[in-house]
This record gives structure tokens, sequence and C-alpha cells, in this order.
């Protein structure tokens, strides 16, 4: 199945604007780019039938990200510079080069996109999921039930994530202002 | 030559994997500003969960939102997966950020070759 024009058009968008963020020297630069990519790619997880991915990843990956690392470098220092792109770095990008090869010769044998074969998509899990969710949970967003009720443990373990997270955050910048 | 064009149309979002991976690794492994080293994992991270995205797409399925009449949705898991992994993700970002600016509070620099400098000099 070839891609449609909206696919291959965010695609492109989506590539273009990862290299952006690699190859521009300054980091405001790169930031701005960096938010472009995110909203590229949730734009992408609407068209790939995700919409609650799409919305979290708009706003935490678009929005949060990008005041984060704009409080960093407000906070910091942007390096102010006159060249436009990074110097290239020929010995990581012999490095990635073997990378990406390895990685690229193991995409032949991945089931082509949207082949309604793919383990995932024709799997028990997800199809127990489907069957079951409603009549168990009463919720009709599937993706709302795994996420509460089936995988509620995962949830939780996550706002742990979060709550630690946010104390590491304070213990990090708290020693800063009493030192 | 026909079989890459082949792999081009049919597993594009895999192609597109691979190079995100590769941009992520080479912003990690080459930039010498911490703070994009920082976005370079956040464009890693994004490429594996477009990887897990279209695992779990199929063409003609519904958005998985149970409604009359609809005989094939996408699988709805690695949608959790991927909702919590973002998450998670920000947490992981929040952190390195709050250390980038502690860095910078402690040597007054985010270059990693300065800060390599001092740290020998020390």
């Amino acid at each position: 199945m070839a891609p449609t024009p909206v696919e291959a058009g965010l695609l492109v968008v989506i590539l273009g604007s990862a290299l952006a963020t690699a190859v521009l020297r300054d980091v405001l630069g790169s930031i701005i780019a960096f938010s472009a990519y995110s909203l590229g790619v949730a734009m992408l997880w609407v068209v790939l039938r995700a919409p609650d991915v799409g919305l979290t990843e708009a706003a935490v990956g678009a929005g949060v990200m990008t005041i984060l690392l704009l409080l960093t470098i407000a906070k910091t220092v942007r390096p102010s510079e006159d060249r436009v792109l990074a110097s290239f770095d020929p010995k990581t990008l012999v490095l990635v080069a073997a990378f990406v090869l390895a990685l690229g010769a193991t995409v032949p044998a991945l089931p082509a996109v949207g082949s309604p074969d793919a383990p995932v998509v024709s799997s028990e899990v997800s199809q127990y999921y489907l069957d079951h969710a409603y009549k168990d949970t009463g919720v009709e967003n599937v993706v709302t039930a795994v996420l509460a009720a089936y995988r509620g443990f995962d949830t939780l373990g996550e706002a742990v994530v979060v709550f630690t997270a946010g104390v590491a955050v304070v213990a990090v910048l708290k020693r800063e202002v009493t030192a | 030559m026909t079989a890459v064009v082949d792999l081009l149309l049919t597993r594009y979002n895999y192609v597109a994997v691979v190079l995100l991976l590769g941009i992520g690794v080479y912003m990690i492994g080459a930039s010498e500003n911490l703070v994009k080293k920082v976005i370079g994992m956040n464009v890693f991270q994004t490429g594996i969960f477009l990887f897990f995205m279209t695992s779990a797409f199929v063409t003609g399925g519904h958005v998985p939102i149970i409604k009359e009449g609809v005989e094939r949705y996408v699988s709805p898991l690695p949608h959790v997966l991927i909702l919590t992994a973002i998450v998670v993700g920000v947490s992981l970002t929040a952190v390195a950020l709050a250390l980038i600016v502690r860095i910078y509070a402690e040597y007054g620099t985010l270059q990693e070759d300065v800060l390599r400098e001092i740290q020998t000099d020390e």
C-alpha cells in the first residue's frame, strides 16, 4: 500500500525538521525546528488513527517540551555564532551510517504498513480489548479503557515516574539556590 | 533498485523510523551543546514511537472508539503504551534540563568540549 499524499507530505516535513534540528548551529533555531517536528508528528498520529496520542503529542511534545527547552536556554546561555550550520562530525557520521544500515537491513522483514495480517493488528490481545472493553468498563474509547482499567497499574507507575521526576527537578534546582 | 522503491512504497514509515533514529543518534554523538543532545534524545524517542504507532495501523481501520457497524479498528494497545511513553519522556527531559541548568550554574558553559577541559584541569 503506497503512502497517501498526506502521509508522504507529513513524513517529508517530519524528516526535514528533524534534520534541521540536527544541522542548525543556533540552539534556539534547533528548538523551533524541534517544535515544528513535534507538531508534524502529532498530525501523523492523527493520520494513523490515534487521536489520543496526537493530542498528547501536540500538548506535551510541541507545547510543554518547547517551553521547557526555552526556559533552559533562558536560564543558561544561547551561544551566539555567525555560522548557520553546525560543523560536521565525520567520525560520528560513519558510526551513525553503520547504525542506520544495520537497522535498515531489518526493514524488509517488517510487515507492510497498514497490512491487516501484521502481527500487532491481527493479534489476540488487540482483538480481546476491542471485543471486551465496552462490556467490561462501559467506556467507548478503547484506548482510555486499556489505559485506566486494564493497564491501570501501568498508569500508576507512570504517575510515580512523573512524581519522581518532579522531586528530582526540585532537588537539583534547589541546591543551586542554597549554594 | 526496484527493491528499494518497493521498500519505500510499502514500508515508508519504517524507513522513516530508521532515519529518525539515525538523526537522533547523530545529534547525541556529534552535538557539542548539551541542550541539543537532549533534543536529539527526543528525536530518537519519537522514532521509536513511530515504530509502535505504525505497527498498530491498519489500512481502512477505524479510530479505536467502539461504534455500531464498524468492522475494523486499529490496535489500541500500542496507542496506550506510547501515551505512557510520551509522558515518561517529558519527565526524563525535565530532569535532564534541570541538570543542564545546574551544570551551567556550576561551570558557566554548556559546551561538552569545554566541560571536558575543565574536568581534566581539576
